[in-house]
């Protein structure tokens, strides 16, 4: 029975053994709800509609790239004058690539996907009731949702939406002059405000997923015995929580800079031979202080989608994950390292060459934890028997993308080479795959896998399917042969200025081609998704006790399925069971899998 | 209409989809009342493996295609090994690519649970996990000391030659504005400050200072072959990227902090033209100019940091000769300076007090 009080958690266990029977009204229990479950579907449904809107956004700006000597009448009815005789506006199409950035990285793949995950699996997987503060909890999920409608908000005002790049780098987002360039008026104020309450909430979030890995676990549960989704989960909580400040305090100095004239991030600024007053600050120190999170940030992007693949990659392999604790102490170095490479974001801003050379050094390092895990994922399939359900399909496709892009970081991670490719088409394809297309095929994984624990029923394996064959060739297409754009300055609205760099554009077409069809693909999931909600094939219960009813779709020894199909408030009806072994005992002494609730036979020796 | 049409179509299709996807379900196979995914992993396997080769295809397919219109050759010294080390890289990336490729969708097919074998529990292997440790930390360790060895001798300034050329390039919304420091060879003192700075004199140059007097400012970037030349950087407004991609050069432009870069040209617009003629691909004629491709190359100089809504078209052309030819021209270049009687710079008296900026004058 889902009730929404806070104290609804320790209730249940004095009277667990019958029911009560809360009357919940339809706000307590969809909208200002408390429990962990629902604000996971409240996180992943809301990063559902950013990711079709940050996709939508792609699709408009790479009509313009691939045919940039056409007209598009429709978009004039979509955009007005933003496309007037329906071609994309130059102001327009800045805004397009600057929301498209800050929408899919943040609002999708760090709130959609940590929320959702982190949410619905931290508790079921460490075995608690909920988290350690379910109010805190909701909050995270409203300040996130209002970050969201203000983001959204910004596309509706005179002036557009920010359009300096979503790395929001002054002066041209410093200085509050719409003639500079139009997103940096009140667009730019809606973006810092968005995301301060972004930061608020990914703050809330991963203080309550740390406390709650930290002291929530159940009877048993010790450190080494959490399946990989809580770690990784746990340390993309920790880098956040160590990053966001950064660029919550460079924000704030941003602002300032644009309100109140101080000079944070400007000096000597110069507008058609007029000296501005700032004096004294540095647009490089604003920099730092973004990719101090900018960096870390993509890793708080990756490890959800490693953890989620492990677990995913195992349970389908009916095989322990290879490297357990390698696996774990990879993430621990790549958390590590990953505060200090930030400046590999940096090297061709006139940076002291020898920290050039001791951030390529740092940068170069974090190929062996990445190596590492790759290997350890193969490892695991090798020799499997491997379910090839949608859920281990989009496994594989993040291993495969991952190593893809991750091998191309090496290139650009080496200062010397990334004089050529700073800033061009070889770093979008670089980042799109080892982060961007990783992250989804991660989280597309997590979500066709965890769908029966989130709403009881399967998604469709046929649409499934279908939709992991369009993403994963589709996603090659489009980022593979950007690779050879070597050259290619990034957003350029067109390239018909240079001579140089005009001899690539049937290749544009060809990839806005391939990005239009992927997007229709990720329509399909977000039918499947919806209409397996209410028609999606029921999970069949396997056994009833006390009138629950229990399964375990995948046959999975973590504990989420020891608690029943329904979803519970406070999971479990009874007590929390106890856990006496690791996560991976798939395979072993003659059983297909061996729950870790399953107490030690005599004389058996845990695996440790 | 027809986009609507467009539309109807696309959501008639996904109807159409989902129904045939219910009908699967509906003919799935059970097994002890579950769903058994046998069948479905049997040919998922194949599409994998299908897959596998289509990608090796593909990739193939982009190098055959691709190489040949990207940008050509390095047409500076530390290009030639920049571009070395990208191959070298390339190369041992490639090999791990192919591998690892191989092994993944490999697996994923021949282990899939339709071949009616059992899982091996096989949690760890230390001496398999060194080894898959250690060999990327040595190959890195190389790749790492070539680039950082690269790295610091491209920017190792006591190394420079003398007898460098110093060219200023600043960035301005939308242009770029290239400083020669004319026949004496040295520029012009510049003052940021309101005296100074004007939209007659953007870049703030000190006319009493005589060396300012031959400056000139160029609309082409000029480059003399094998002559060391120190590109000196800035900014006006916002951020630019100094961006010559021929010679692999790429630098910020700062508004208020001064960058540079030292790099060395070493084929002249016409030695390029000449080596692009004997390329297939630089023979074909082109449609907008109809001529072969070769015959119209030229270097060129583009802004590589977002700078607002004609970022895109910060286009300037880079002339690369030989010494004689550029003494031509530099002996044909008029300085910027006019004698004071007959221009001085305006001295508006509203300019000359203190500006505020203009965000803080537009909210008013």
């Amino acid at each position: 029975m889902e009730t929404a009080t806070a104290h609804a958690t320790e209730h249940h266990e004095h009277v667990h053994g019958h029911e009560e029977h809360h009357e919940e009204t339809f706000l307590t229990k969809y909208i200002f709800s408390q429990d962990h479950k629902m604000i996971s579907k409240q996180f992943l449904i809301t990063g559902i509609f950013w990711g079709v809107v940050g996709g939508l956004l792609s699709v408009l700006f790479r009509l313009q790239l691939g045919w940039p000597n056409e007209t598009f009448p429709f978009l004039e009815s979509f955009l007005g004058k933003w496309a007037e005789g329906g071609k994309i506006s130059q102001e327009f199409y800045y805004a397009l690539v600057t929301m498209h950035g800050t929408i899919l990285v943040f609002f999708v793949l760090t709130g959609g996907l940590s929320g959702t995950f982190a949410n619905l699996l931290i508790p079921y997987q460490v075995g608690s009731r909920d988290m350690a503060s379910p109010f805190i909890n909701m909050l995270s999920y409203w300040f996130f949702l209002g970050a969201g409608v203000v983001m959204f908000f910004s596309f509706f005002i005179q002036t557009g939406p920010a359009s300096g790049g979503w790395t929001a780098y002054p002066p041209i987002n410093g200085l509050r002059n719409t003639a500079v360039n139009l997103g940096s008026g009140l667009g730019f104020d809606l973006w810092i405000l968005g995301m301060t309450l972004f930061i608020v909430s990914a703050l809330l979030g991963g203080l309550n997923y740390i406390a709650t890995v930290l002291n929530m676990r159940t009877k048993g549960m010790n450190m080494f015995r959490l399946p990989l989704t809580i770690w990784a989960l746990m340390f993309t909580a920790v880098i956040g929580v160590l990053s966001f400040p950064a660029l919550l305090a460079g924000c704030v100095l941003l602002e300032f800079d644009r309100l109140l004239d101080t000079s944070f991030y400007l000096n000597n600024i110069i507008i058609n031979g007029n000296l501005l007053g700032y004096k004294g600050g540095s647009p490089i120190l604003f920099q730092h202080l973004f990719w101090f999170l900018g960096h870390p940030e993509v890793y708080i992007i990756i490890l959800p989608a490693m953890g989620l693949v492990s677990e995913v990659l195992s349970t389908q392999s009916r095989k322990p994950i290879f490297g357990y604790k390698a696996m774990i102490f990879s993430i621990l170095a790549i958390l590590v390292l990953s505060f200090i490479v930030w400046a590999h974001h940096m090297f061709v801003t006139g940076l002291n060459p020898n920290l050039g050379a001791i951030f390529t050094l740092f940068t170069l390092l974090i190929a062996i934890p990445s190596a590492i895990k790759v290997f350890n994922w193969i490892g695991t399939v090798w020799k499997g028997k491997v379910r090839l359900v949608t859920a281990a399909l989009f496994a594989i496709g993040f291993v495969s993308m991952f190593i893809t892009g991750g091998l191309t970081g090496i290139i650009l991670g080496n200062s010397a080479i990334d004089i050529q490719l700073h800033d061009t088409m070889f770093v979008v394809a670089h980042f799109h795959i080892v982060m961007g297309v990783s992250a989804f095929f991660g989280m597309f994984a997590g979500v066709y896998h965890w769908y029966p624990r989130l709403y009881g029923r399967y998604m469709n394996e046929t649409l499934g399917q279908i939709h992991f064959y369009i993403t994963l060739i589709g996603a090659y297409a489009i980022f593979f042969p950007m690779h050879f754009m070597t050259g290619l300055p990034r957003r350029y609205y067109t390239y018909a200025n240079f001579e140089t760099f005009n001899n690539f554009n049937f290749l544009a077409e060809f990839i806005s081609i391939a990005a239009i069809i992927v997007f229709i693909g990720q329509i399909i999931f977000v039918v499947n998704f919806f209409y397996s909600i209410f028609n999606g094939r029921k999970v069949a219960a396997e056994k009833t006790v006390d009138g629950h009813d229990y399964a375990n779709p995948w046959g999975t020894t973590t504990m989420e399925w020891s608690a029943p199909i329904e979803r519970l408030h406070g999971n479990w009806p009874g007590d929390i069971p106890a856990v006496h072994r690791w996560p991976y005992d798939y395979s072993v002494n003659g059983r297909e899998y061996i729950p870790q609730t399953e107490a030690l036979k005599p004389g058996e020796v845990p695996h440790e | 209409m027809v986009t609507f049409l467009v539309f109807a179509t696309i959501v008639l299709l996904l109807a159409v989809l989902v129904l045939i996807a219910k009908a699967s379900e509906l003919a799935a196979d059970l097994k002890d009342g579950k769903v058994s995914y046998v069948n479905q992993s049997k040919w998922n396997g194949y599409f994998l493996l299908s897959f596998l080769i289509f990608m090796f295809v593909g990739s193939a397919m982009c190098f055959k295609i691709l190489m040949p219109v990207m940008i050509p050759k390095a047409a500076s010294i530390h290009g030639v090994k920049t571009d070395f080390l990208f191959n070298v890289t390339m190369l041992i990336i490639g090999i791990v690519f192919v591998l690892t490729q191989i092994a993944l969708f490999y697996f994923a097919y021949r282990y899939n649970e339709s071949k009616g074998h059992e899982a091996y529990f096989y949690p760890h292997n230390n001496t398999l996990e060194v080894i898959w440790t250690v060999i990327p930390s040595i190959v890195l360790t190389g790749l790492i000391a070539m680039g950082m060895y690269e790295w610091m001798k491209i920017f190792d300034a006591s190394a420079r030659d003398k007898n460098m050329m110093v060219i200023e390039a600043t960035g301005k919304q939308f242009n770029w504005m290239l400083r020669y420091s004319g026949k004496d060879g040295k520029f012009g003192e510049r003052i940021i400050d309101q005296a100074h700075v004007s939209p007659t004199n953007e870049l703030g140059i000190n006319w009493e200072d005589p060396k300012s007097h031959d400056d000139f400012m160029s609309d082409k970037l000029y480059l003399v072959k094998n002559k060391p030349v120190l590109m000196k950087l800035g900014a006006q407004d916002v951020l630019h990227s100094f961006f010559l991609p021929h010679f692999r050069v790429k630098m910020d432009c700062v508004p208020g902090i001064p960058t540079e870069f030292y790099f060395t040209p070493t084929m002249t617009t016409e030695e390029m033209r000449t080596y692009l003629s004997t390329q297939p691909w630089w023979q074909t004629i082109n449609p907008e100019t109809g001529q072969p491709r070769w015959q119209t190359f030229r270097y060129e100089l583009a802004c590589a940091e977002l700078c607002g809504k004609s970022h895109f078209g910060m286009e300037r052309d880079v002339i690369v000769v030989e010494q004689r030819e550029y003494d031509e021209w530099l002996a044909k270049q008029t300085p910027m300076y006019t004698p004071p009687v007959a221009e001085t710079p305006v001295v508006d008296s509203a300019k000359a007090e203190v500006k505020k900026p203009t965000a803080m004058l537009e909210k008013k």
